[in-house]
């Protein structure tokens, strides 16, 4: 039954990822991450991540026409050379949960990783 | 696992007393100890200077997170912890019998351990401290964190608070929503931060609310700062707007005491390992520095939506930024002298 460190050691096995964090959008926290990180420390990208997720959450024009209960699937940010997936992941208790894939674009799949993200997602919280 | 050998000294007393919570978990992690440290908002348990449990009466732990989403019933959890308890293997228990999976248990964990570490390191107030050498938490083995880690996330969750809005007598008072016709029009809060709406009666406190509502204590805090920027909740006790009366203006221009922790007990009792006072003031601000500075700007409260609107809705009311300057003191005369110094200044 995979814990934390399993499902993050399974995002970091994806091709392409750079780092990957999973995060407590209702706190900023860094509940673990691995591989190298653009801020320099894990615990200042989960907290600016967390920033922009709420935004999106928070939003009328993003969730007003959603599920209420979990609006969002994922959010995505394609930059120059990479990309951020923000996958939120649903918990029967309160933890409002994400995982964030860094990917880099030239050796990932957006498409491919995004799906196998979903998967470690469930597997998490489903075992 | 069992002996901590040399390590721990019953009574930790180094030559220079910790002044904070924070320090005393520094040092005892220094020590590698094994223990529980308690203080008056709750203990944090170390298993070889890492610490892998955390209570508060400020946050609702596991059991009230999985017991209040239906996870688990009451009368199962009492069952489980009075036949695992006392062999310290909850945790494990959960997962055998399948009533988590692994990643649930560390998730759960780690949110409540660090939401109770939070108020535990957080308190300013003083009190006795007491570290109580061997005591091990019912859950059992979960996850540990590193001490110096804990301390920076709970420096990061305060400094976090204080941006959204720096009023702490908001943790701790009954959350009053504001009366409708008080409230800007066209604001929306969020479907989350509307449920703490619908539940404030007037008498639940935010960590009532948390548990309540199976919330973390810190998330439910945070929303209180952020809906009181937003000018949804009525100001707590002696803070209501617009009553700083000009009657007695420069009779005490340098009222601001040194802060004075409520009821704090004359320090160092001789076993306390952490006599905890403010250092020297931390409660206190400069009056009418940061916070008017922040309506004008709207840049106070990252979290809050639009800026615009809510620095409009606070700019209606002008003494409404004398009167939201955070008094940490108790006494209301000094707290009303200390505004009426925030609205002189404010005007020069």
């Amino acid at each position: 039954m995979p814990g934390i460190d399993e499902c993050l050691a399974g995002a970091m096995s994806i091709a392409g990822a750079r780092s990957a964090s999973l995060v407590d959008w209702g706190s900023g926290l860094a509940l673990g991450s691995l591989g190298e990180c653009p801020t320099g420390d894990h615990e200042t990208a989960a907290a600016e991540t967390t920033d922009l997720v709420r935004a999106a959450v928070e939003s009328q024009t993003f969730t007003g026409a959603e599920d209420r209960r979990s609006p969002l699937q994922d959010v995505i940010v394609t930059a120059g050379r990479s990309y951020h997936l923000i996958f939120f992941i649903d918990t029967v208790f309160d933890g409002r949960l994400i995982l964030h894939l860094w990917l880099d674009r030239a050796q990932g799949n957006l498409a491919a990783a995004r799906y196998r993200l979903q998967a470690l997602a469930e597997e998490l919280v489903l075992g | 696992m069992t002996a901590a050998p040399a390590a721990v000294p019953a009574a930790v007393l180094p030559s220079v007393p910790p002044q904070t919570p924070g320090e005393a978990l520094g040092l005892l992690a220094a020590r590698r100890a094994t223990g529980a440290l308690h203080g008056p908002l709750g203990s944090l348990y170390l298993v070889d200077g890492r610490v892998a449990h955390a209570d508060s009466p400020r946050a609702p732990g596991l059991a009230d997170l999985l017991t209040g989403c239906g996870r688990i019933t009451p009368e199962d959890w009492a069952e489980l912890l009075r036949v695992h308890g006392p062999h310290t293997r909850v945790a494990e228990a959960l997962v055998e019998r399948r009533l988590l999976t692994r990643g649930e248990l560390e998730l759960g964990h780690l949110s409540t351990l660090f939401d109770a570490a939070f108020f535990v390191l957080a308190d300013r107030t003083g009190g006795l401290w007491r570290f109580e050498p061997e005591a091990r938490h019912w859950l059992g083995p979960v996850r540990a964190v590193d001490a110096e880690r804990l301390r920076r996330e709970a420096g990061r969750r305060g400094r976090l608070l204080e941006r959204i809005w720096p009023w702490p007598q908001l943790d701790t008072a009954p959350v009053r929503p504001a009366a409708p016709s008080a409230q800007p029009s066209h604001r929306t809060a969020g479907r989350r931060r509307h449920e703490l709406l619908d539940h404030a009666d007037g008498r639940r406190t935010p960590a009532d609310l948390a548990r309540l509502l199976g919330r973390s204590g810190f998330g439910v805090t945070a929303d209180i700062r952020r809906l009181a920027a937003a000018g949804l909740l009525d100001a707590p006790r002696h803070a209501a707007p617009g009553t700083a009366p000009p009657a007695e203006p420069p009779a005490a221009p340098s009222a601001a005491p040194p802060a004075e922790p409520p009821a704090a007990p004359s320090a160092a009792e001789p076993e306390a390992p952490a006599p905890v006072r403010p250092a020297g003031g931390l409660h206190r601000r400069v009056p009418g520095a940061t916070l008017p500075g922040a309506i004008r700007t709207g840049s106070g409260a990252p979290g809050s939506t639009a800026p615009g609107p809510a620095a409009a809705a606070r700019s209606d009311r002008p003494p409404a930024a004398a009167a939201a300057h955070p008094l940490a003191v108790p006494d209301p005369d000094i707290a009303l002298l200390t505004r009426v110094r925030t609205l002189l200044e404010a005007r020069l």
